[in-house]
């Protein structure tokens, strides 16, 4: 019998090392990738936890898989749990969606094996208990992504190294946390011991999730490294953090009904709010504007858990669903551009570069409409729905919030207006290395633009899956 | 042929205040330097300084073990730096030589600036160690701790050079073992710990390799 929780774990890691040694041939490496990270979602969604399912034969001898099962790696438990089970779900589709759109816009990159690696990594942080040993396996993720982060015969990215940094500096905080709790559990009486444990974890949590002022990273991360790769860490890294402190709530009830905990929880995200809507339109870079659009939707979900309710985290559930949509879009469209302007993601040397590469000016626009929450885009979907919960009793952060969707709105803008500059004659803005971008290349950006779409037109594809995730977490629960 | 215990038992009168002011002096020109062939000297020594010190909290083999992975460490960057002096070399053979004694000036009031910074930080440091203790760790250890920490701090916000950083986050992750140890005796903490400072090494050698990379290939026509 194979337990599901070393199924999740080896098997990415193995598939990590045939991709890379593959990784010369783009399409088949991206295919094992795409095809890994789907064939282990949908494991994770379809097998029951409960029973070992039907047998199958591996090298000759029947065998099941258990994925319920609880595995003990040297000497910790790996569990499998329902909310744990979406959780990855989400982890595991979301990568093979950007390993899919890697394969247009990032081939030959380290993303394919270093993802599945993360994934076996980001895996074992959202199984493993006690939770202390999640905090190390998510700091040696965040140091193997550097690799990946780097671009090949480029200058060291900053990006990679903050990332590395603030996770790094997050450690001791999660760490000290679970000794100080194991403290608490043999002298109650000493209230101060869980002030402290509060205290630290909210430290962690706000250099893991980028809360202002430790956001530094989350710009630098979207500017200077590989687009796609910046936005595996925007999404799937953070994601895994964002299911890590549902899984701290989860199980340290006390930390959710704490006095200031729906205040902590808006304050930081209004912060993140107003300080990623002020800068966003303020940039002379596309990456930087990517950056900042992810700060404004981090600090948008921190304000709906803020809500402290069950609205209010299926909203913040939602909005990592639809999170990848935005993305993952705008970054495919830095990509394409960045392709053609010698990796020179500023205004000036962008300018008429939406002529020549169509698509991924197309891709950067909506994308760029989804983080900003637009109608009509994925991201709208839980933006309105927050507005709508917030407006009653807070209309000023609602306010706020819009804000800062319109100043991302406007960056994206400042870019178009220099992208669809015309250019003065055919040869005026000839750019050798400019290339066609291929009907290949068209046809997966066109069905990523039409996903998000989609998403935003029909948001009853996502909304329940985010409601049931919901709830499986009960620490909302009076 | 002596033992790892009977090495260690005849350093054992540097396993205190001695260690402790090695820890100092060392952090400390790892903030003011940025001489590759000093600092990885300097981290070697940094990391003879703390086994001493673990010797006191976790049994001698494991810290032995722990003092093998940051000598690992060293030994990764030296062979990184060798290989980026050597790059950086022919790089500057190209192009021409800067003035010698312009760049003199500047070292001087940067490296004045940080071991002005680095004396703040130890005794900010210092004090720290008399008014908050550490929990489960002696007080000569806790100031040794809380130095490390804060100069792998002020390392860290000094530079954005990827070495410079890495000495940091590593010098500041070796003052955090130095008390963790304390509280977490596992091994499998103790393990995961040690891969974590090795692949910050390797991540920072990586983006130097890079960044020298860069350097020399912006040059060439």
């Amino acid at each position: 019998m194979i337990a599901g929780p070393l199924l999740l774990l080896i098997l990415p890691l193995v598939m990590a090392g045939v991709v890379y040694i593959l990784l010369r041939w783009a399409s088949l490496s991206a295919l094992l990738a795409v095809g890994t990270a789907l064939a282990l979602g949908i494991a994770v969604v379809t097998l029951p936890l409960d029973q070992p399912v039907q047998p199958f034969l591996f090298w000759g001898e029947e065998r099941q898989i258990a994925m319920g099962e609880t595995v003990t790696f040297l000497g910790r438990e790996l569990v499998l749990e329902q909310a744990d089970r979406m959780a990855m779900a989400y982890l595991f589709f979301t990568a093979a969606g950007l390993f899919c759109l890697a394969w247009r816009s990032a081939p030959h990159s380290l993303l394919f094996p270093m993802g599945l690696g993360l994934l076996s990594l980001l895996s074992g942080a959202l199984l493993i208990r006690p939770l202390i040993y999640a905090a190390l396996l998510v700091e040696i993720a965040a140091a193997l992504s550097v690799f990946a982060l780097q671009a090949e015969g480029q200058p060291p990215t900053r990006g990679g190294l903050r990332y590395l940094t603030f996770t790094t500096l997050a450690l001791p905080g999660v760490l000290v946390t679970n000794w100080l709790l194991e403290r608490y559990a043999l002298m109650p009486d000493e209230i101060g011991l869980l002030s402290m444990s509060a205290t630290l974890l909210a430290i962690s949590f706000a250099l893991l999730l980028g809360v202002v002022p430790f956001h530094t990273w989350v710009p630098a991360v979207a500017s200077d490294s590989v687009p796609l790769v910046g936005t595996f860490v925007l999404t799937v890294g953070n994601g895994a953090v964002w299911f890590l402190l549902l899984d701290f709530l989860e199980t340290y009830p006390w930390l959710s009904t704490h006095p200031h905990f729906g205040s902590l929880f808006s304050t930081a995200g209004l912060v993140m709010v107003v300080v990623g809507g002020l800068l966003a339109p303020a940039q002379r870079r596309l990456g930087p504007v990517m950056g900042y659009g992810a700060l404004v939707d981090s600090g948008g979900a921190l304000i709906a858990l803020g809500m402290h309710s069950r609205l209010g985290l299926t909203l913040a559930l939602l909005s990592l669903l639809v999170r990848p949509f935005g993305l993952a879009l705008m970054a495919i469209g830095l990509s394409g551009l960045r392709a053609r302007s010698g990796d020179d993601d500023s205004f000036d040397a962008l300018r008429g570069l939406g002529w020549k590469a169509p698509w991924s000016t197309a891709a950067l626009i909506f994308g760029g409409l989804s983080v900003a929450g637009l109608p009509v885009s994925a991201g709208f979907v839980w933006r309105w729905a927050l507005y709508r919960a917030l407006a009653p009793a807070s209309p000023d952060s609602a306010l706020l919030l819009f804000l800062a969707g319109l100043g991302v709105v406007v960056g994206v803008w400042r870019a178009l207006s220099v992208l669809l500059v015309r250019p003065r004659s055919p040869e005026g803005g000839g750019n050798p290395q400019s290339t066609s971008e291929g009907w290949l290349t068209a046809a997966v950006v066109a069905v990523a633009i039409m996903a998000c779409v989609w998403v935003g037109l029909f948001p009853q594809i996502l909304a329940p899956l985010a409601a049931r995730l919901a709830e499986t977490y009960t620490f909302l629960v009076p | 042929m002596p033992t790892l215990a009977d090495l260690l038992a005849r350093v054992s009168f540097l396993a205190a205040v001695p260690a402790v002011a090695g820890i100092l002096i060392t952090a400390g020109l790892l903030v003011v330097s940025r001489d590759w062939r000093l600092n990885v000297t300097v981290l070697i020594l940094q990391y003879f300084f703390v086994v001493l010190l673990l010797t006191r909290l976790i049994r001698p083999e494991v810290a032995a073990v722990k003092g093998l992975i940051g000598w690992m460490i060293c030994m990764v960057f030296y062979l990184t730096e060798r290989r980026a002096s050597v790059l950086e070399q022919a790089s500057a053979a190209e192009g021409t030589a800067p003035s010698r004694r312009r760049r003199r000036w500047i070292i001087s009031a940067r490296a004045s600036f940080c071991l002005l910074a680095g004396i703040s930080v130890s005794v900010a440091a210092y004090m720290a160690a008399l008014r908050i203790p550490l929990p489960e760790v002696p007080g000569d250890i806790t100031l040794a701790c809380y130095l490390l920490a804060g100069l792998g701090l002020l390392l860290i916000g000094l530079s954005e050079a990827p070495m410079q950083v890495g000495l940091g986050l590593l010098t500041f992750l070796s003052g955090f073992d130095l008390f963790y140890v304390a509280l977490e005796p596992s091994l499998a903490v103790a393990g995961l710990l040690g891969a974590v400072s090795f692949l910050i090494a390797l991540a920072t050698a990586h983006l130097r390799v890079a960044q020298v990379t860069a350097g020399s290939e912006g040059k060439t026509p």
